[in-house]
């Protein structure tokens, strides 16, 4: 037995975050490390203290073993908890833990290193009796026999070290098998310094099903039941839940045995995860399971665990390091409801799960927890907060969020509320497509093969609010604006919003989304009385139109207005510096919308001019969904000097796209490059005739506000209307 | 500490009278409306589409995308010219708004009317507003493009025509910025408008200035020149000099006026608001049911102060002196004025209190409201020998004199002598609005009528002609004409044609715009009068 008091926490995010709450609640003191981007990160803050372990990459901090073992003894630590990822499966590290004297939070280091090779783990679990499809080890690198019987097509070379669908080849006919065993070999080799590779049967339309289970030193093991992770893009989890509602009480028991007969095979010690592929036959039912690997760390997704046994998995893991007994037996585990994770990640789905990073503006996550204890909210793990940095160098995970019900339609319909009413803003995120999946009917069928978003690409490519609910927080985000503008101005500022005593058009406004959508809205708000200005309290009846306005044609008459009419009441707007809380009426239904305004970078160029305030963005976010939009600026920039010259860069980005070179010749309105900036993506255009003198920025160059992007000279050839009357 | 305490209404806005009298009012409201309508395309769809043809907004769109993002827009005299043979509107579009936070003045010709050519009212309507301009030292925007004068009626413009340019320079001679933004030709007369201003910004490929256009010079010096040689937008810019800033397009001229308006750091030079500008307990929208749609009907002025006064609030000066004058204190939107309204006709009590009451304001350099409802002084032999023209000199002598801003509101009748006593538009207030009720003549037509027959009956007498039946028909059927002929030149819409109103507006807007006019006028000094004339005691 070895007591901990103070526990050093090897970790960063939302992980270490949520491995301190414990230990807060058990009365032991942490400390923590952090990398020099992460010097003011929630993580850093929730621990006691803390300390730097280096620069920027994990290499240069969070995977310096040496550096934080000397901040553990330095700083009087008992104990070292890994997290996951990091060095949390890495043996060497664990062994140098121990040696110093150190607890361990996890198992043995030959358990780490037995459980790590793929290939032991599955001699192992075959030996346990663990359910699985059998495996063909190789021999080296190279591969030129027959698959035996029992491996039919199609098969799965696989590494034996490593993960993350590194060094894994799907191999369809057996002509292939040579080459990719050799090329599995070779990537694995490179990238974990193994080039030990296996085949076993590939198991289509699988789900990806795995129990979690938690030994103390003493031989006594539990199992906590399974959860199912099938949803998964790039072979990376991103929503799972337990139970798994896809598999039959029959295999349910037969993975929970079996990863218990593991376990208890090799005195498994901590949390582990012991992973299967479960196939589907013919006939629907649960087909071949396959044993994958098992995970010698706390999992991700644990909390859906958590969850439905209300055990604290990492108040366990505390216990057995230090020496303790299980504090249950495995028929003291019992099953509540059903519990479902998302993962909340920093990355563009639509755009192949690209990674976005930057600084996050809003972080709010709907329905959260509120603290009651009566668990009338979802469960959010994070590290994140307003003003975090997300840096290419960690992981994309922004959040996990947990919602546990009764059914399992009850939990997943708690969890898309959430989704919707979540709002991340200043990067790209997958709470769309999260909210999307949640409600999705094959979703909640559990019809969930780990090719689910691939077999679903709407889902991926969901984009939010559309329809009326996009209307309605069109029209909430400009009417907070107007509030925010008329708020300020003191010139006029008591007469009737856009008064007018002869009136020719409403308030015209073209407002871009932060996912590019462009749209035109017209207002006019009717009966603003000093008493709805003043105090916010009296209902003011707006009118609406949504679309483009007529504009001229060739012949110089208006295009007709299809515009979409919308009748709008504010019933309740309370503003302050830059939130405001609307309840609006748009067509006769009545929604509550939050909005926040992010002040445009700069004041100080022609685009955003006081008063006008084009590149306002202003999040909305309600029951129904949230957006970003940005006020277009009413006047396009041009060069200063007035002269040719060419339009200059409204906001500072980044070049994407140059479409134009010196020479061209270039008409009114050609797009000549785009700049990406606050996430959007803004066509820079010519104004006129002219020709490209110079391109003055590449693809991938950062450009600032105010810089010139094409130098133009304006054609000289054009006639001077005749103005005669 | 707030001024005077709140006026408790007694109108009865339940009543079937109100709603029948709210009625006729809007009836009336519904006529200046339907006229308002016409103004935006008086040049009618073929010119609206040929100056969209060229790519042009209207000026109207000039000015929505040139001001502040919801502030409010008070268009002025924008019925100039109704009822006479110049379009309604007269062809140019003035106003009050907000651009980059400052309070401006702004105007445009309207290029669809005859190629935004002046006609006699639109140098009327222009002088007017260069004197609010200056008066109120408001910053002046000039949207402009027009061929110039109207030629064929060179005889009713020319010579006035000058007053324009002498106004813009005078109003740099006095620190006013003056911006102009040349949109298309400002040819000849029109040259000068640019030439003339602070500031001129130029929209390439449109805007042109000459004194002569290519038909000219070729009549005069037989040069054969095109249009942008001779002075193009790009040519004003890199060669003459004449154009400061040199526009991409429309929308860039607008934005070089913002740009503009931004550097001048412009601060008014009045006080700001000083009291709480709560609204009134009464709500603006009932003013139109507080005035009477038949101006022979009385109605209670300070009803009328109920639902205009910051609060409500009055303090009433004189209560149970002269009280068919109502005078005394409250605030609008924040600023101070002094109030003057008139329950009936004006008696020596009357002049002589609002005379005193005139010259406190001035003493405390607080802004005048006239609210219009008068026939005029008291006539008759009593009234005579209680010195009512001496008492009523005094009453001139002080509107004359007085040096704060004044503001009238025509909330009624101003009939004859007590629209001088009022301060009516010959005594040069700032800025007069009119409800469309108003009724405006030297007296009521049928007083007017009533007294031409008997100056004809008297005649008559005096010729010793009897008066037969025939007769008798022909004196009631020309007392009738001259009735109704009166009738027709006393309205609102005749009145406002004329100029002589700022414009007529609806009875809830007034809170609003007199909020703007006054607020406007605190772009100057406000000071009151140190001197006045003689008075007769």
């Amino acid at each position: 037995m070895s007591e901990i008091t103070t526990l050093l926490i090897a970790n960063r995010g939302e992980i270490a975050v949520r491995i301190a709450r414990t230990a807060r609640r058990l009365g032991i003191s942490t400390v923590g490390v952090y990398s020099e981007p992460d010097v003011n990160a929630l993580h850093v803050d929730s621990v006691d203290v803390a300390v730097a372990v280096g620069g920027s990459t994990p290499a240069e901090s969070y995977l310096r073993g040496e550096a934080i073992i000397a901040a553990a003894l330095a700083n009087g630590a008992d104990a070292i908890h890994p997290g996951y990822g990091f060095l949390s499966e890495n043996a060497g590290f664990a062994r140098d833990v121990e040696a110093a004297g150190l607890v361990w939070v996890g198992p043995t280091p030959e358990q780490i290193e037995l459980l790590g090779d793929k290939v032991a783990a599955k001699r192992a679990a075959i030996d346990a009796g663990v359910p699985t499809a059998p495996m063909l080890e190789i021999d080296g690198s190279h591969f030129d026999g027959a698959l035996p019987a029992d491996m039919p097509l199609p098969v799965l070379v696989k590494a034996a070290a490593g993960g993350g669908g590194r060094g894994m080849r799907v191999v369809r006919s057996v002509d292939d098998v040579g080459d990719a065993v050799s090329a599995a070999s070779r990537e694995a080799k490179s990238a974990f310094g193994d080039g030990t590779v296996f085949i076993e049967p590939y198991l289509e339309r699988g789900r990806h099903v795995e129990v979690q289970v938690i030994g103390d030193a003493h031989g006594n093991v539990v199992h906590l039941g399974e959860r199912e992770c099938s949803i998964q893009r790039r072979n990376q989890k991103i929503v799972e839940e337990s139970p798994s509602a896809g598999i039959s009480e029959h295999t349910r028991d037969a993975l929970c045995a079996g990863a218990l007969a593991l376990a208890e095979r090799v005195g498994y010690r901590g949390a582990g995860t012991i992973e299967f592929l479960v196939g589907t036959a013919a006939d629907g039912s649960d087909g071949t399971i396959n044993f994958l690997e098992v995970n010698t760390r706390l999992q991700v997704e644990h909390p859906v665990t958590e969850a439905v046994t209300g055990l604290d998995l990492v108040e366990l893991q505390l216990g057995v390091a230090a020496g303790e007994r299980l504090p249950i037996a495995q028929s003291d585990v019992q099953f509540s409801g059903h519990a479902i994770e998302v993962r909340v990640v920093a990355e563009d789905p639509a755009a192949g799960w690209l990674p976005s990073t930057g600084t996050v503006g809003q972080f709010f996550i709907g329905d959260a927890e509120t603290g009651s204890g009566r668990g009338d909210g979802v469960r959010v793990d994070t590290g994140f907060r307003d003003g975090a940095i997300v840096s290419p160098d960690y992981d994309s995970l922004l959040a996990k969020v947990i919602s546990h019900a009764g059914t399992r339609r009850a939990a997943a319909l708690t969890l898309a509320r959430s989704m919707r009413g979540s709002q991340i803003t200043g990067l790209r995120t997958n709470l769309d497509s999260l909210a999307e999946i949640l409600v999705e009917p094959d979703y909640l069928a559990a019809a969930t093969p780990t090719a689910y978003l691939d077999e679903h690409p709407h889902v991926v490519a969901a984009h939010g609010p559309s329809g009326a609910d996009e209307v309605a927080l069109l029209v909430a985000a400009a009417l907070a604006d107007e509030g925010w503008q008329r708020r300020s101005s003191g010139s006029f500022g008591f007469a009737p919003t856009g008064w007018r005593n002869l009136r020719t058009t409403g308030q015209r406004q073209v407002w871009a989304s932060a996912r590019g959508l462009e749209r035109h809205i017209e207002f006019h708000v009717r009966n603003d009385s000093e008493q709805a200005s003043r105090e916010g309290s009296a209902i003011v009846d707006v009118d609406v139109a949504v679309g483009p306005w007529p504009m001229p044609l060739d012949d110089g008459t208006l295009s007709d207005d299809e515009r979409e009419r919308v009748a709008v009441r504010i019933l309740e707007r309370e503003i302050s510096d830059t939130a405001a809380r609307l309840a609006i009426e748009v067509d006769g239904r009545r929604l509550r919308v939050d909005a926040d305004r992010v002040d445009a970078p700069t004041d100080d160029i022609d685009v955003v001019v006081g008063g006008q305030v084009g590149g306002q963005t202003i999040h909305v976010r309600s029951a129904v969904g949230a957006m970003s939009w940005t006020l277009m600026p009413r006047f396009e920039s041009h060069h200063g000097d007035g002269d040719g010259g060419g339009p200059v860069c409204p906001l500072p980005g980044t070049v994407i796209a140059v479409h134009v070179a010196a020479g061209d010749r270039v008409a009114d309105g050609d797009v000549l490059m785009v700049v990406e900036a606050m996430k959007m993506e803004h066509k820079i255009t010519a104004s006129g005739e002219s020709v490209v003198t110079e391109v003055r920025f590449a693809v991938g160059d950062r450009v600032d506000t105010g810089d010139l992007l094409v130098a133009l000279e304006h054609d000289g050839s054009n006639q001077v209307e005749d103005e005669s009357a | 500490m707030t001024i005077g305490t709140a006026l408790r209404s007694r109108l009865d806005t339940r009543s079937d009278d109100y709603h029948a009298n709210v009625a006729a009012m809007e009836e009336l409201w519904a006529e200046v409306e339907s006229e308002l309508a016409k103004v935006p395309s008086i040049g009618g769809q073929r010119y609206v589409d040929r100056h969209r043809r060229r790519g042009k907004m209207l000026v109207r769109e000039r000015v929505e995308a040139l001001v502040d993002p919801h502030s409010p827009f008070l268009e002025l005299s924008p019925l100039a010219a109704w009822g006479t043979q110049d379009p309604i509107g007269a062809g140019m579009m003035c106003g009050i708004g907000v651009v980059e936070g400052v309070e401006v003045a702004i105007t445009g010709s309207d290029m669809t009317y005859r190629g935004g050519a002046a006609n006699p009212t639109t140098w009327a309507k222009g002088h007017r507003f260069y004197e609010i301009v200056r008066e109120n030292r408001l910053p002046l925007i000039v949207l402009n493009e027009s061929a110039g004068a109207d030629l064929p009626r060179q005889a009713d413009l020319f010579i006035r025509g000058g007053q324009s340019f002498r106004d813009l320079t005078q109003l740099s001679k006095l620190g006013v910025p003056s911006i102009t933004v040349a949109f298309g030709p400002n040819t000849a007369g029109g040259a000068y408008t640019p030439g003339m201003s602070d500031y001129t910004v130029f929209v390439r490929e449109r805007g042109t200035a000459y004194l002569g256009g290519p038909p000219l010079v070729k009549m005069a010096i037989d040069e054969i020149v095109d249009e942008e040689t001779l002075g193009g937008a790009e040519m004003h810019s890199t060669t003459s000099g004449l154009s400061d800033y040199l526009a991409e397009d429309e929308m860039d001229g607008l934005r070089h006026v913002r740009a503009i308006i931004r550097h001048l750091r412009w601060n008014k030079l009045g006080p700001g608001p000083s009291e709480p500008n709560d609204p009134p307990l009464y709500d603006p929208a009932e003013l139109i049911g507080c005035a009477q749609a038949d101006v022979r009907i009385p109605f209670e002025m300070r009803e009328v102060y109920a639902r205009l006064l910051d609060g409500s609030r009055f303090e009433e000066f004189k209560a149970r002196y002269g009280d068919k004058m109502v005078c005394g204190w409250g605030s609008i939107h924040g600023f101070p004025v002094g109030m003057l309204g008139n329950n009936g006709i004006l008696f020596s009590e009357e002049a002589t209190k609002a005379a005193q009451f005139i010259q406190l304001c001035n003493k405390r350099d607080i802004p005048l409201v006239f609210c219009h409802n008068i026939t005029g002084f008291m006539v008759g032999s009593k009234a005579e020998q209680g010195g009512i023209i001496r008492n009523g000199a005094k009453l001139i002598n002080a509107v004359s004199n007085s040096a704060v801003p004044h503001f009238n509101l025509m909330v009624g009748a101003s009939y004859g002598a007590g629209n001088y006593g009022m301060a009516g538009k010959a005594y040069n207030p700032r800025f007069i609005f009119s409800w469309p009720n108003h009724r405006i003549a030297v007296m009521g037509p049928k007083q007017l009528a009533g007294v031409m027959d008997i100056i004809a009956r008297n005649a008559a007498a005096g010729r010793g002609i009897e008066i037969d039946d025939e007769m008798e028909a022909q004196l009631q059927e020309q007392a009738a004409a001259l009735e109704g002929q009166i009738e027709t030149e006393s309205t609102a819409l005749f009145s406002t044609g004329r100029l002589w109103d700022d414009g007529i507006i609806h009875p809830a807007d007034s809170r609003t715009v007199l909020g703007m006019a006054i607020s406007a006028a605190h772009s100057n000094v406000v000071a009151g009068a140190t001197e006045y004339g003689v008075w007769r005691h």
